[in-house]
């Protein structure tokens, strides 16, 4: 499954204000980066996923958190070799390979970039991309043309791929063979389908166009949505919560 | 009312007009088929009606459309969908949402229906069509029968006079497409809205439309009402428009001297027919 997708619900995150989520991912993502506590950072990894949890999103949050780790595993091992400070821990020939300062710091940097990254992604799978955006343009007043563009990026992933597999079907049909193990060969033989896939999707961006213009796309302003979303009480509390929060990891 | 006079256009680049010498009047609460070969002229035809042609495609128009009397040179598109409304053929790339609700809301919104409003015709469009239950489904997970009808839901909630369908049942099993022409009878007798459908399937156009255009590279082979298309099968069969079974069958008997009466074009026609065949026998 789609580790991005919309997973409806109605737990307490789910009924949170679009906007409120929004904001809330990226203060909790700053609160891990202001932090230079390695314990806080990883327990606000922890609580992270104690939190998807509430809203049945914990499965999904461990896998996310271990495919983060690996991008945190390789800017851990850069990281490493390049900060040099602090007491030598490595040396070979008199060459200093891996300090104490670099060790933490390299530590540090690859937790914050899964602490910071994980509400982010986790926004997606409690928010649908058009609410998200609704919400951005009746409050916000964020033009509606930049949010047709983002919803309607996102809609048109899956169609792509579902016209790239016909495309590569209709090949297969006629012996053209990608499930060779070469990668150059592979890559080879599907770089040519790029071509009648960029020509289908213009057509379809075509069409899409029209219909929406002859929709009155264009007559549309920030209060035509009909989709109300109001603030409650608990988007309040949670961004107290969310600011409490960053005040904690400043200080400790 | 819907006025084409000598109107013809070519496409930016195009060899031949697509449209050629068009004139044609559609009456309010018509309900008319077009049907054709490919490249006729037939989504041409409907994009003339909702001003795309002259402003979103570009090429040479002559002459002059007129849809409740304002001239589609002189307005935009958005201003005649207020009028007019088409379902095009595509039925995946028209979408605009993901979610079915938001698609027939999302014309309402752009239109500045006042919010109260919205909420009533969104209820009664989702009713009319009979897909209540799909309210809250996101749109590719639909069959292609179920996407047809939020796309005419989409249409019919900004409340247009004129509905222009360009081959809704192009990517529809026989059933659905049957499903999707009961409910076009049902906008025009009980709705009183002018039905243009572009349709391949001679059956289904003979079976509910009043009026049928035959197109044939961008001008008018044959228009006349539904009835008259057995005398002129001929015409149709040039097009590689396959006449109704029924009609080819009462040719047949006629031919063998054993029918006199009018060719029938419908299921209905065809069984009184033979009944009258057999109790002549």
């Amino acid at each position: 499954m789609n580790l991005l997708q919309y997973q409806p619900g109605n737990s307490f995150l789910h009924r949170l204000n679009p906007i409120t989520k929004l904001a809330a991912a990226f203060l909790y993502g700053a609160a891990c980066i202001i932090s230079g506590n390695l314990f806080l950072v990883t327990a606000l990894i922890i609580l992270m996923i104690l939190i998807a949890a509430t809203a049945g999103l914990g499965g999904r949050a461990l896998r996310l958190t271990r495919n983060l780790l690996i991008l945190g595993a390789l800017m851990f091992i850069i990281q490493l070799f390049f900060v040099r400070s602090g007491d030598p821990l490595l040396v070979t020939g008199g060459f200093v390979w891996v300090t104490t300062g670099g060790l933490v710091s390299a530590l540090l940097l690859s937790l914050r970039v899964v602490a910071a990254m994980l509400p982010l992604m986790l926004l997606f799978a409690i928010t649908e991309i058009s609410d998200l955006c609704g919400a951005l343009v009746k409050k916000l007043h964020v033009p509606y043309r930049y949010a047709f563009i983002v919803t309607t990026a996102f809609r048109f992933v899956p169609l792509f791929t579902s016209e790239f597999h016909d495309i590569e079907d209709a090949q297969r049909a006629r012996g053209v063979e990608y499930d060779t193990r070469n990668i150059v060969k592979k890559v080879q033989l599907v770089a040519p389908l790029f071509v009648p896939l960029l020509t289908s999707s213009l057509r379809k961006v075509d069409a899409g166009a029209i219909s929406a213009e002859v929709r009155g796309f264009n007559l549309r302003t920030y209060n035509s949505g009909y989709q109300q979303y109001p603030f409650h009480l608990a988007d309040g509390a949670a961004v107290v919560l969310l600011v409490a929060l960053i005040v904690v990891s400043a200080v400790l | 009312m819907i006025q084409f006079n000598e109107c013809s256009f070519r496409y930016q680049g195009g060899s031949h007009n697509a449209l050629d010498g068009i004139s044609l009047t559609i009456e309010d609460g018509a309900f008319v088929g077009v049907t054709g070969a490919s490249g006729a002229g037939k989504s041409t035809l409907t994009y003339a009606v909702n001003g795309l042609i002259p402003h979103h495609f570009s090429g040479d128009f002559y002459g002059s459309v007129l849809v409740n009397g304002l001239d589609t040179v002189e307005v935009k598109p958005e201003e005649l969908s207020r009028f007019v409304g088409e379902v095009f053929q595509d039925i995946d790339s028209q979408m605009v949402s993901s979610v079915v609700e938001d698609e027939i809301l999302f014309g309402m919104e752009n239109f500045g229906v006042p919010h109260e409003e919205i909420g009533r015709r969104l209820q009664q469009t989702l009713s009319l069509l009979g897909i209540e239950e799909l309210r809250r489904r996101q749109i590719n997970s639909l069959s292609g029968g179920q996407k047809q009808k939020v796309a005419i839901a989409a249409i019919l909630a900004m409340r247009p006079d004129v509905i222009l369908l360009d081959e809704p049942t192009g990517e529809l099993d026989p059933e659905s497409s049957v499903m999707i022409f009961e409910l076009l009878k049902t906008l025009n007798r009980e709705f009183h809205k002018t039905v243009v459908v572009v349709e391949q399937k001679i059956m289904l156009l003979c079976s509910y439309v009043d009026r049928i255009i035959l197109m044939e590279n961008g001008h008018i082979a044959f228009d006349g009402p539904t009835a008259a298309v057995a005398g002129e099968a001929d015409l149709f069969r040039a097009q590689g428009i396959n006449i109704p079974r029924v009609t080819e069958l009462g040719e047949k008997l006629t031919g063998m001297g054993l029918y006199h009466g009018a060719l029938p074009l419908t299921l209905d026609g065809g069984e009184k027919m033979v009944r009258e065949v057999l109790a002549d026998a």
